[in-house]
């Protein structure tokens, strides 16, 4: 077998799964906490005298490790070592494994562990809460800058460029403020893609950057396409019903003709009699009104830019004008 | 200006926009509420800002004026009865529209909907209501709603507009009775203070109401706020908070804003302010009221009869822990949270971290850093394990002038002297006397 000193590597995949599993396969390994690391996929440094083992993502590895830490640690650090997991950050793999290494090990009274993410003077249980802290930031800033535009068929498409893996993160809260409406949201960063179809479960559509352009010039392609999608909810068991919802949708799809779509979103706008609103002029009332909003009198532009720095515009309807008055 | 032409909905958005922007509150907090998967909209308590204007502003809900026709004529309002500007309304179909749409593309987080006084109170309160009835149970809209309450409308329709709403609020206008007579001699103190109170009043019957009931509607659920003009009329920093936080005490207020005074109007009554709007003067109130809200700190602690506006150069904290050194320095690994709290650079947030880690060891100045101190200001009054980070003397002078290099540099306006270099050109010297003239320097 192995020597003793000689460290060994885990190599995971760059997702929550992935890293569960990691954890998983070190601690299983028996090789002892200090002679194994962890490392998530990627270009990095090679170590020398180490073992690279690459690490297979098995989903219910990652579920038991994930209900350990919530019945040891509590929710609030399983909420915060997720985060953690979702940065776009090499080291978090391995600060993972250290502080889980002491929580869940045999000794830890569960009052201690349960509050051992608090410890910022730990190296490891600090980088987490750091890592957590940014992710959960940018998943926050775009809550608010996330921008649709309404494309064919009245499907809301919208694109970001967010530094950490934050689909996850805002798919809860735009399918519960957009119950009725088919969205996407694709992360050019990562190549992921929020999927949500009116009054279905959501899910990450894993490497849709590959297949999404054609799936935006040909909608009808969408019901064929069921082998890139991966599912991803923070909680591997939903993960498992949204695969089976994933059918759902298709079939859901290929039911709903747009006409119908129309009628329970707008009960109203027929009612009404009124005329639709063209996408076009619906962006330009939206950029007006930003311009017409702002008092000249206060004008204070790296006020603005503190705020709304400058990377998250690109994407933005409002974005384009502001930019070329700076 | 009459107009007889019809206008589209851009031109009304940009009028109606244009002439509700120096509303200050744009806040979506206060309200968790999910989505009840029937309609479109959740809310969620921290609110969500989704886009900042150019003056560095939140715009986080569609802000309107349902009219800027006007009966009254305050003074220092752009909307008054007296300017001859351009006027138009909104239909309510036409609100909701905007607001849906906007709301659809994630533009913004709900509608702000504000008014002229059309006619009288009591229609404008009507239409405001019809508005928001049409967008509650037509379009299904669950997003945040803020809307004002006029005063002088019947209390009625305020109650039934205040079912509809998430956070409703009456304007103060200016600090004191007298100013309000003064500048806007159509609103009475009373007229603005009876809604306010009927707002709080109903509000705690709901909350025991939906005690007993959970599923009872619910009463303006983000609470009511106001706002007041800052610079306008005379009174000082101490009388502003003071109101501030009497009404945080006696009518629940969430929050009350303070708007520096913009000149819109050519008025006899008004200030000329060649300085523009007093802006460092709106910023220090807003940090005495953040520390009203969470700090524990009370109006006369910061301000006195005495010393009735706050020091332009240093924020209302520091000056404040410069004044009462004999409490410092605090030991960070002993002190209780409401200590922490009182420090310079620390603050809510930073305080709950320490008393948290403080259970797992000792902490030292870098895991101070990591949790969130603002060390360059708290260096001054604080220990780790009886240390100090540096040798530093706790002496007024000796803070003041260090915090005064990093802190915040001092406002423009205030700089009465300047470094003497080797090139000046006599102009410091001031008036040249007349003998060097004569001597043909």
């Amino acid at each position: 077998m192995q020597g003793e000193t000689k460290m060994v590597i885990y190599v995971c995949e760059d997702c929550v799964d992935g890293i569960f599993t990691g954890v998983y396969n070190a601690w299983a390994s028996r090789l002892g906490h200090a002679n194994v690391a962890l490392r998530v996929e990627g270009p990095t440094d090679l170590e020398l005298f180490a073992e690279y083992r690459s690490v297979e993502t098995d989903a219910q590895k990652a579920q038991k490790v994930a209900d350990t830490i919530r019945r040891r640690m509590g929710e609030t650090s399983y909420e915060m070592i997720y985060r953690a997991a979702l940065a776009n950050a090499p080291e978090k793999a391995d600060c993972i494994y250290r502080v889980l290494a002491v929580g869940l090990s045999r000794h830890t009274d569960s009052r201690i562990a349960r509050h051992l993410i608090e410890g910022l003077q730990d190296t490891n249980a600090c980088r987490i809460f750091e890592l957590s802290r940014k992710v959960q930031n940018e998943a926050h800033r775009y809550e608010g800058f996330v921008r649709f535009r309404e494309i064919e068929g009245g499907v809301l498409f919208s694109e970001i460029e967010a530094e950490n893996q934050i689909l996850p993160l805002i798919g809860e809260h735009f399918s519960d403020r957009f119950p009725n409406e088919h969205f996407l949201i694709f992360d050019h960063c990562s190549g992921d893609c929020l999927v949500h179809a009116a009054r279905q479960q959501w899910f990450i559509w894993r490497g849709a950057g590959k297949e999404l352009p054609e799936y935006l010039e040909d909608r009808s392609g969408f019901s064929g396409r069921g082998a890139g999608r991966e599912s991803c909810g923070k909680d591997p068991e939903k993960a498992r019903r949204v695969e089976e919802s994933a059918d759902g949708i298709r079939k859901n799809e290929e039911q709903l003709s747009s006409e119908r779509i129309e009628k329970i979103k707008y009960p109203a706008y027929s009612a009404a009699g009124l005329p639709p609103v063209s996408e076009e002029e619906i962006q330009r009332l939206w950029r007006g009104f930003c311009g017409s909003i702002s008092i000249r009198e206060r004008e204070n532009l790296n006020l603005q830019r503190q705020f709304w720095p400058l990377k998250f515009r690109k994407w933005m309807t409002e974005g384009s004008g502001q930019e070329s008055r700076l | 200006m009459e107009i007889t032409q019809e206008m589209d909905l851009y031109q009304k958005l940009m009028i109606l926009s244009d002439a509700a922007k120096y509303d200050v509150a744009c806040t979506s907090s206060g309200v968790d509420r999910a989505g009840s998967g029937r309609g479109m909209g959740n809310c969620i308590a921290p609110g969500i800002c989704h886009s900042f204007s150019t003056d560095g502003r939140c715009i986080s809900l569609l802000k309107i004026l349902f009219t800027n026709e006007c009966v009254f004529d305050c003074r220092y309002c752009l909307n008054r009865s007296s300017n001859d500007i351009l006027r138009a309304s909104f239909t309510p179909d036409e609100v909701c529209r905007l607001t849906i749409e906007f709301y659809r593309r994630n533009y913004i987080e709900g509608l702000f909907l504000s008014s002229g006084i059309l006619k009288n109170p009591n229609y404008t309160m009507e239409l405001l209501y019809q508005t928001l009835y049409q967008l509650r149970s037509q379009y299904h809209f669950e997003g945040y709603i803020h809307v004002k309450a006029i005063p002088g409308a019947s209390q009625e329709l305020i109650e039934k507009t205040g079912f509809l709403a998430d956070r409703m609020s009456v304007n103060l206008e200016l600090p004191t009775a007298e100013s309000l007579r003064r500048l806007a001699p159509h609103k009475t103190r009373k007229k603005i203070l009876a809604p306010m109170r009927q707002v709080q009043i109903r509000r705690k019957e709901n909350k025991e109401e939906l005690v007993l009931y959970r599923n009872a509607p619910r009463f303006v659920p983000g609470g009511q706020s106001t706002q007041m003009i800052v610079g306008a009329t005379p009174e000082s920093d101490f009388q502003i908070l003071s109101v501030a936080e009497s009404l945080y005490r006696k009518f629940d207020l969430k929050r009350v804003f303070f708007s520096a005074f913009v000149q819109v109007n050519q008025d006899a009554l008004l200030p000329a302010l060649p300085g523009g709007p007093p802006l460092l003067r709106e910023h220090r109130l807003y940090q005495a009221d953040w520390l009203l809200r969470f700090y524990g700190f009370t109006a006369g602690e910061l301000l006195s009869e005495s010393r009735p506006n706050f020091n332009a150069a240093l924020d209302p904290k520091c000056d404040w822990a410069l004044s009462h050194l004999e409490r410092f320095p605090v030991e960070v690994n002993q002190a209780d949270y409401y200590t922490l709290l009182r420090v310079p650079g620390i603050g809510p947030k930073s305080a709950r971290r320490i008393v948290q880690a403080r259970r797992h060891g000792t902490l030292d100045f870098p895991a101070l850093k990591k949790a969130g101190v603002v060390l360059k200001r708290a260096v001054y009054f604080i220990t780790c394990n009886g240390r100090q980070m540096y040798p530093l003397r706790i002496e007024e002078d000796f803070i003041l002038r260090n915090l005064l290099q990093v802190c915040e540099r001092r406002p423009a306006e205030t700089v009465t002297y300047r470094q003497l270099s080797l090139f000046d050109d006599g102009q410091m010297l001031g008036e040249v006397p007349e003998k060097l003239k004569l001597a043909g320097m």
